[in-house]
């Protein structure tokens, strides 16, 4: 019995100490691998050479003897690509107690998936047949595990967030700490506006639909916040029931995955610039994952869409400052505050729960660190070049290479959402909490629109120039 | 004694909260998120309460 309880209490110690969450936290070895690879680079690149090598990616071509042409001349490069991800992810997967014996193999699997995705991507017909990288990897994935289905040796290397994480901390080597800092503050305004919104409108109208306002919270954080991560960090911090959090985190997915189409379709109708396209997604998409599908494609509409203005890279940018800088950074105020309310004024569930200012940081997602530390680097490192010798010097030596490791990271991430989501397994929804919530999506849609269309369209218009 | 050590869901034995046992038990979970995430913080599913509940709660089931 002695032993029993001296092993929970160690277990409480390691879990609980601050050292140990940097190797047993997935935003932490997401920060890890970015950082590590961008290192890496930066050295490199001091040293007069380039990683450029192994951060391979397939080139635009028109007909098969072209793509075999490639894969034979690079067919090497793409071999080393694979052990180098094998081992980044494989070290951070072991890390987190996933066996790397059972990651392997499904990486392998996903590795070649994502190849396959990405050059389908480059054929030269594939905008004229919307064959968006994203989207094909989402789709096909959506199709795979709702049809055939998908084995269970596949799902250690499933891993959205995990590649989604180091892709957003790779993304910040491209963009400048200068715009972080003057888009930032703009981000922030517009996200608060529009998830105090759309929290207030899903809470009320849960409340007044009879809902528990333990479900009406967790239903509200996750389409004004961050989505599921949102869900489970006031699910958790109110002490939802567990059929509410599930209940919570299908609708969110359900939402995210139609908006993932059909935001970048209204954008290419309305004709919105890449910079307003990436601010809307930013501030109406509900999780980063699903964000980060849905803004490349209205990216990529400049230039091959008429009437569409702005650098294909804004919408990225400018959805990952919206998102990131926005709304995720501020999770953990929102599970404290709610928390604090739950326990001071919603009725009783018979577990007594604290709410601590601790939470704020303990929930904190930690990889938005690396993503600012990235541009940090990055911006240091290009300090010393003029417009032209950056675009020159350190735009293919160094921030092009990283910009392909972020691309790979990015197709897993897009692949392993469709592929982890059965919709068969999701919880019953149930007719209240699906009217709550769509209720806010509509509003989130629409005012996301308006700030970004009206109130604030020539900042954004201007940050896609 | 530090709230960590003290009788709270961490060390209950209905307290549920590997995160694999956690993806499996939240369908959905996974697919746009992840139990091994910072913003889970130590939460868990409590066996006795069918609740999502953060680590440091306590009540009178603890085992």
């Amino acid at each position: 019995m002695a032993d029993i309880a001296q092993t929970a209490h160690s277990r409480v110690i390691a879990r609980r100490s601050p050292w140990g969450a940097l190797i047993r936290n997935e935003d932490w070895w997401a920060i890890w691998i970015g950082l590590g690879l961008i290192a890496i680079a930066v050295a490199l690149f001091a040293g007069g050479s380039s990683i450029k090598w192994i951060a391979v990616a397939p080139q635009k071509w028109s007909h098969l003897s072209e793509l075999r042409q490639q894969l034979k001349q690079h067919g090497l490069q793409y071999a080393a690509l694979f052990v180098l991800w094998s081992v980044s992810f494989g070290i951070g997967a072991a890390a987190l107690g996933i066996k790397i014996s059972r990651f392997l193999p499904a990486f392998l699997l996903v590795y070649l998936a994502a190849g396959c995705i990405y050059f389908l991507g480059l054929w030269d017909q594939a905008a004229h047949y919307n064959l968006e990288p994203p989207l094909v990897a989402l789709g096909l994935g959506l199709l795979v595990s709702n049809t055939l289905g998908v084995p269970r040796w596949l799902d250690p290397g499933l891993r959205v967030e995990f590649y989604i994480k180091t892709g957003i901390v790779l993304l910040g080597a491209s963009l400048p700490l200068t715009l972080i800092a003057w888009a930032g503050p703009v981000a922030i305004v517009q996200a608060a506006i529009v998830s105090l919104a759309t929290f207030a409108v899903i809470y009320f109208a849960a409340v007044r639909l009879g809902l528990d306002r333990r479900l009406a919270a967790t239903l509200g954080t996750g389409g004004a916040v961050c989505g599921v991560s949102g869900a489970i960090a006031v699910g958790g911090a109110v002490g939802a029931k567990k059929e509410e959090v599930s209940v919570a985190i299908s609708l969110v997915v359900v939402w995210a995955i139609v908006m993932i189409f059909v935001l970048p379709l209204v954008a290419r109708a309305l004709h919105l610039s890449t910079g307003v396209a990436g601010a809307w997604i930013g501030t109406s998409e509900f999780a980063d994952a699903a964000g980060l599908a849905a803004a490349p494609p209205s990216g990529g509409y400049a230039g091959n869409v008429p009437g569409i203005a702005g650098n294909p890279d804004a919408a990225v940018a400018a959805f990952t400052l919206m998102k990131v800088i926005g709304r995720d950074m501020w999770i953990g105020v929102w599970a404290f505050v709610l928390s604090l309310i739950a326990t001071t004024r919603w009725e009783r569930t018979g577990i007594h729960s604290k709410s601590r200012a601790a939470e704020i940081w303990n929930r904190f997602p930690k990889f938005v660190l690396g993503f600012i530390v990235a541009s940090a680097v990055v911006t240091l490192v290009a300090r010393g070049f003029d417009y032209a010798a950056y675009k020159k010097e350190v735009v293919p030596a160094l921030v092009a290479p990283l910009q392909s490791f972020r691309t790979w990271a990015f197709t897993f991430a897009f692949l392993s959402i469709g592929l982890t989501t059965r919709i068969r397994e999701f919880a019953s929804i149930g007719a209240r909490p699906l009217v709550a919530f769509s209720i806010g999506v509509l509003v989130n849609v629409v005012l996301g629109f308006v700030l970004s269309t009206q109130v604030f369209n020539e900042f954004w218009s201007r940050l896609g120039q | 004694m530090s709230p960590a050590a003290s009788p709270c869901c961490l060390t209950c034995k209905y307290f549920k909260h590997a995160p694999a046992h956690l993806e499996a038990a939240l369908p959905g979970l996974s697919s746009l998120s992840s139990a091994y995430a910072a913003v889970r913080g130590d939460d868990g599913i409590c066996a006795v309460h069918q609740r999502y509940v953060t680590a440091s709660s306590v009540c009178p089931a603890f085992a």
